[in-house]
């Protein structure tokens, strides 16, 4: 079954692209749907209580350098799957509706996007996580750059992929260092449990982390690597966007969770407070630049930092309670942030704009539209009551008992959240409609997918459990693996220390 | 059935009865959509009497129940769950809540008839309750961090309900952002708890804080201040107010909800609730008491100033949460709850009836311009008076006991506490000032040209205009007017404001010192605990204290009677002698503009420093070093490079396609 979901996106966008053309939107529609079923599937299969993976494949792949076809699944990628299925359903059958030029090659890529982003969150063996954490990169690269808005969409995307570009080939460069030296001389092993067995010696692994780190904060992106956001997401089509920001951007953090911590410990100790520092950084910077923005593409990526930077606290504080809502966290962060560019995207389509200060008063005559945007907004400033602050939460708590100063300040981030996602609401929704716009209900199609996008933030909302009990076990071996190296490192140093 | 059982129903009415009205906002028929929502909260109240009637059938101690619904995140060590805790307290809070409410969306049903918005309103007014009551019933902080925003939420919607009008939407953002920034303050105390306590459930945390805390130990009174911070924020305390006048930008029911039945209430519930953490953390008890005192005089001095009818009652709100915050702070908490509970009837009916004059008005609120109503509208004239009465503590009055029992119990406390009774009268006689100030301008004098119209059976109309800017109102959405209704016309509105001035009048008899204490024992149940619920106050001190505060209730009506009737100059000339001091006042203090100065404005500055400089030249140098390096590289190699879009692409996929084919290869 993993196996289907994870071919079937790209199988329906080749059949797509061998479709008659009036066929190919519904072809790829139906090929995301088909992945969120069998993600669901996979879903009602999980057993809840089991801290390791389950339906693994293990299949021997290119024996001569020890890389394997692993794949599986654990509490800590099940939703992250199951949330990747929805939003891609969400960002094709919206594209679908509003079918773009050269439909057959847009369709193909989002497959291929699809496939390569499943096969990261799948991949049990390090070298096929690489191969497809850069596979991500290229539907990306075309998407933005073939069907992207402005002038500047070739520099955006050019910038974006010398960014990712960069960070992939460091970790490219990390994945074989460390499979050589833990194999030291023997048989070569790129399988994630085998390096987790052995562990590098501390002074390799404190070189190969930031190999991996540099990879992960591009990719999500984190405070002074994020230079590639403005531009792309500026250029991005929306759709594309909600993958983009949505899930791609997850897998920057999951990659902290599947492999650093448990591959690298030692080191994960040793730079906790740098990578702590590095997303208190992330959360204040990208709060107060959201709220300075007036392009709601820019409020939403610029928080998006932020809120990356609550789940890189999350997982750097190195306590279940943390690690438990960052996982929680990405998931509603990608739920809430598909619903904000959807909604845009509607917006934009009827005003030709996205940018705050040239619009208003649209609630008038679209209450649903409304309620849905407003629905979104809560989530999105995690006002209590959503599975967001129950998230933050989490994440706020861990990082309370262990480091006080670092969850105090970022409540700032929540404060300053619940400004920027109000006022963005506000001047869209409230005030006076200015001249020569309209106030228009949202249509039947996108009304169904945003829709739908609401419902699960809702769900979510009343029963955040739903994840939290499924990701626990997992994330709590996944942490106790590092925290058993702080102690360790604790009991040397007071060893030596006399 | 059990009094949990109860308490999920009060929950359930009120959001079935938001969801109902939102779902079928194109179907309800004229005004169904204002019968189904006062119904919902009629049922509440009925459910809550249910709870009462259960509750009473127990002994005094065991009077405290908690049942959970579901598991709501429960993971790595924290347990949040959906409970309730359903104790004499809970139940007291839900009575006024639910009670107020079901008159105050009687008087919606009336007030609101021609607003396009009436559904959404009423949909709103539900959530808004519903929000209330799930603060107080939470039976663990979590949840009542949730009811806590929830609360703030509604009240932004309902605050900025007419969203075309510019200052209303501006008033709701205020509101929420404070509100936001108290949430901050409550949420960060219950990690404190949670640190210390390892537990959210109340019950738990009040039996495990008297095992594990000492007096005055730092973390409990940091925790306390925390709390106070949350509590401040939602009760309009100082510095934390401003967004309460701003609120007037609502139409006039929301204003009352908010004043008297929920939002307000909610910090003064809070410290109640808290009492064994702030038994144990006197300091911050005292530091709460002395902000409720400053709170009463600042908000008193503003009253006697400002000129917008609402705002007056708005300031009048701030100073009398003042003394409820005195009073649950000090220990006095059967008096500050039972004067809570007073305040509820006659706020509720003084913004009802400042409702139908501003009806009469055609929409304008400045008191300057009125007078002379008591003809035009005699009952709306007569319920405004009786509210007054109240608000002034005119001996007989529920106001009139309820502040009373706060100020002696301050007396007999002895130590500093005298201060607050002190302050607490010259705030009273100052309330008494201003409360006439506005039955004497609207009721009384010479009667206005809309007066005088009204008079002769016709309802002043005008072009519909802000009140505060002066600005026409974009007619599309919902406003105030010019089809306003007044009580005179509408019999919902005159049935709400007959329960409610009655209540006015004689709520306070139920508590009579040495002749009847029922708020006092019923709220035993949850306060038996505490060593100072039951300080001994002997009469003689509480009919001294009724002595003095009906003179000066009395006298304060005198002066306000001498100032507006008889010398209607004298307060111009008071002006003008003493420009600074109202000049000061009217600016309120400055508190806007040194929240402005401090808060506003580095914020703001910091955002252009971060947009302007720092993403310009570093975020965006590192990315140019970046090409720079790249490109310098890409010199190199140009020769195999085209440098076209399509060229890249198809590069990439060649590359990659003969990467997967090597190692297909391999693999085979």
């Amino acid at each position: 079954m993993i196996q289907i979901l994870l071919w079937l996106p790209l199988a329906a966008g080749l059949v797509a692209c061998l479709a008659p053309r009036r066929l190919t939107p519904m072809v790829a529609t139906a090929g995301a749907l088909g992945a969120l079923v069998l993600a669901l599937a996979l879903l009602a299969d999980f057993d809840p209580n089991a801290a390791g993976l389950q339906q693994v494949v293990d299949e021997s792949w290119i024996p001569d350098l020890g890389v394997r076809y692993q794949l599986g699944i654990d509490g800590i990628s099940i939703f992250l799957v199951v949330m990747t299925t929805v939003l891609w359903l969400a960002a094709t059958a919206y594209s679908a509706i509003r079918t773009p030029d050269r439909p057959k090659t847009y369709f193909l890529m989002m497959g291929l996007g699809q496939t390569a982003t499943l096969g990261a969150f799948l991949a049990q063996d390090l070298l096929l996580f690489v191969l497809f954490f850069d596979l991500m990169l290229l539907p990306m690269y075309f998407l933005i750059g073939g069907w992207g808005e402005g002038e500047g969409r070739v520099q955006a995307t050019i910038k974006m992929i010398v960014y990712t570009l960069v960070g992939s080939l460091l970790m490219l460069v990390g994945a074989v260092a460390t499979a050589v030296l833990v194999a030291d001389g023997g048989q070569l092993s790129f399988s994630m449990a085998d390096l987790r067995a052995n562990v590098l010696p501390e002074d390799s692994q404190d070189w190969i982390f930031w190999f991996f780190a540099a990879a992960f904060l591009v990719k999500m992106p984190a405070f002074l690597v994020h230079g590639w956001m403005s531009d792309a997401y500026r250029a991005a089509p929306l759709p594309v966007l909600v993958c983009l920001s949505g899930v791609l951007a997850k897998v920057g953090a999951y990659g902290f969770l599947r492999i650093v911590l448990p591959t690298f410990p030692d080191a994960t100790v040793q730079f906790q407070e740098v990578l702590l520092v590095i997303a208190l950084a992330s959360i204040l910077y990208g709060s107060v630049m959201a709220f300075t923005q007036t392009e709601a593409r820019l409020i939403a990526g610029y928080s998006s930092i932020a809120q990356l930077g609550f789940i890189t606290l999350g997982i750097f504080t190195l306590r279940p309670d943390a690690a438990n809502g960052a996982v929680l966290q990405m998931v509603n962060h990608g739920l809430v942030v598909a619903g904000v560019f959807l909604i845009f995207a509607v917006i934009s389509e009827r005003t030709g704009s996205s940018d705050i200060t040239k619009l208003g008063g649209l609630a008038s005559r679209a209450p649903v539209l409304a309620v849905l945007f407003l629905i979104v907004t809560m989530a999105t400033l995690a006002i209590p009551g959503s599975s967001n602050f129950i998230g933050e939460t989490y994440i706020l708590i861990g990082a309370f008992q262990d480091k006080v100063v670092y969850a105090v300040i970022a409540f700032a981030g929540v404060v300053m959240a619940a400004y920027y996602a109000l006022r963005m609401y506000q001047r869209t929704m409230h005030n006076r409609l200015p001249d020569g716009l309209e106030s228009r209900e949202i249509s039947f199609g996108p009304g169904v997918i945003i829709g739908g996008l609401v419902a699960c933030i809702v769900t979510l909302a009343v029963y955040p459990n739903l994840i939290l009990k499924r990701s626990d076990d997992s994330v709590t071996a996944t942490v106790a693996a590092a925290k058993q190296q702080d102690v360790d490192l604790a009991a040397r140093t007071s060893e030596t220390s006399p | 059935m059990n009094p949990t059982a109860y308490a999920w129903l009060i929950l359930a009415f009120p959001l079935a009865g938001s969801i109902v009205l939102a779902l079928g906002w194109r179907i309800w028929p004229g005004r169904a959509a204002g019968w189904i929502g006062t119904g919902t909260i009629a049922l509440s109240f009925l459910a809550t009497i249910g709870a009462l009637l259960q509750v009473l059938d127990h002994p005094v101690e065991e009077r405290q129940f908690t049942d959970t619904l579901y598991s709501y995140a429960s993971v790595a060590g924290l347990k949040i769950d959906v409970n309730v805790l359903v104790d004499p307290l809970s139940i007291y809070m839900c009575l006024v809540i639910t009670g107020i409410s079901t008159m105050i969306h009687l008087y919606s049903i009336g007030y609101m008839t021609t607003d396009r918005g009436f559904t959404r309103f009423f949909s709103y007014l539900n959530f808004f309750v519903f929000s209330m009551l799930l603060l107080i019933l939470a039976g663990n902080l979590i949840l009542l961090v949730v009811g806590w925003a929830f609360v703030g939420y509604a009240s932004y919607a309902l605050i900025s309900f007419w969203y075309r009008r510019g200052t209303a939407t501006k008033a709701g953002m205020k509101a929420f952002v404070i509100n936001v920034f108290g949430d901050v303050g409550l949420i960060l105390a219950a990690f404190f708890i949670f640190r210390e306590l390892g537990t959210f459930d109340l019950l738990d945390i009040f039996s495990g804080a008297r095992d594990s805390f000492t007096t005055n130990q730092s973390v409990a009174v940091t925790i306390c201040l925390l709390l106070l911070v949350g509590a401040f924020a939602k009760s309009a305390q100082l510095p934390l107010h401003t967004w309460l006048p701003d609120a007037m930008e609502g139409p006039t029911p929301v204003s009352s909800l908010i004043h008297a039945a929920t939002m307000v209430t909610a910090g003064v519930y809070l410290i109640a609730r808290f009492f064994p953490l702030f038994e144990l953390a006197p300091t911050a008890a005292d530091i709460a008491a002395f902000t409720g005192l400053a709170t009463a005089f600042v908000a008193a001095t503003i009253a006697l100033v400002v000129t917008d009818l609402k705002r007056i009652i708005a300031y009048s709100t701030m100073s009398q949460i003042g003394y409820m915050v005195i009073g649950v702070s000090i220990g006095a908490y059967s008096a500050g709850l039972f004067h809570l509970m007073t305040h509820a009837f006659f706020k509720a009916l003084l913004f009802m009836a400042a409702g139908s004059v501003i009806g009469a008005m055609a929409n304008r609120q400045n008191i300057d311009k009125m007078g002379g109503f008591r003809r035009a509208m005699p009952f709306t004239c007569v319920t405004l008076i009786i509210g007054a009465l109240s608000l002034a503590a005119f001996p007989g009055t529920a106001g009139f006991f309820s502040k009373d029992e706060i100020l002696v119990f301050a007396a007999e406390r002895g130590g500093m506490y005298w201060i607050f009774t002190v302050g607490g009268y010259i705030v009273a006689f100052m309330t008494a000032i201003y409360a006439f100030r506005i039955g004497f301008r609207v009721a009384y004098g010479e009667a206005v040209e809309e007066a005088k119209e009204l008079e002769g059976g016709h309802l002043h109309h005008a072009e519909p205009a802000n009140p505060a800017t002066g600005e026409l109102e974009d007619t599309d959405v919902g406003f105030p007017g010019p089809e306003h209704n007044i009580a005179e016309r509408s019999w919902p509105m005159r049935i709400a404001m007959s329960v409610l001035a009655f209540g006015a009048l004689f709520a306070g008899w139920i508590q009579v010192p040495g002749i009847d204490d029922v708020v006092h024992n019923f709220l035993e149940g949850s306060f038996y605990s505490s060593s100072l619920y039951n300080l001994e106050i002997p009469n003689s001190a509480a009919y001294l204290g009724m002595i003095v505060g009906g003179t000066l209730s009395t006298l304060g009506i005198l002066v306000a009677y001498w100032l507006y009737l008889v010398r209607p100059g004298t307060t111009a000339a008071l002006q003008r002698r003493l420009r600074g001091l109202h000049g000061f006042l009217e600016h309120k203090w400055y508190f806007d503009e040194l929240i402005d100065l401090l808060v506003v404005r580095p914020a703001l500055a910091t955002g252009r420093f971060a947009n302007n400089v720092f993403e310009r030249y570093v975020v965006q140098g590192i990315v140019v070093g970046v090409t720079d390096v790249v490109r310098g590289a890409g010199a190199v190699v140009r020769g195999a490079q085209s440098g076209f879009l399509r060229s890249y692409a198809l590069l990439m996929v060649t590359g990659f396609a003969a990467l997967g084919l090597y190692f297909l290869l391999q693999a085979s």
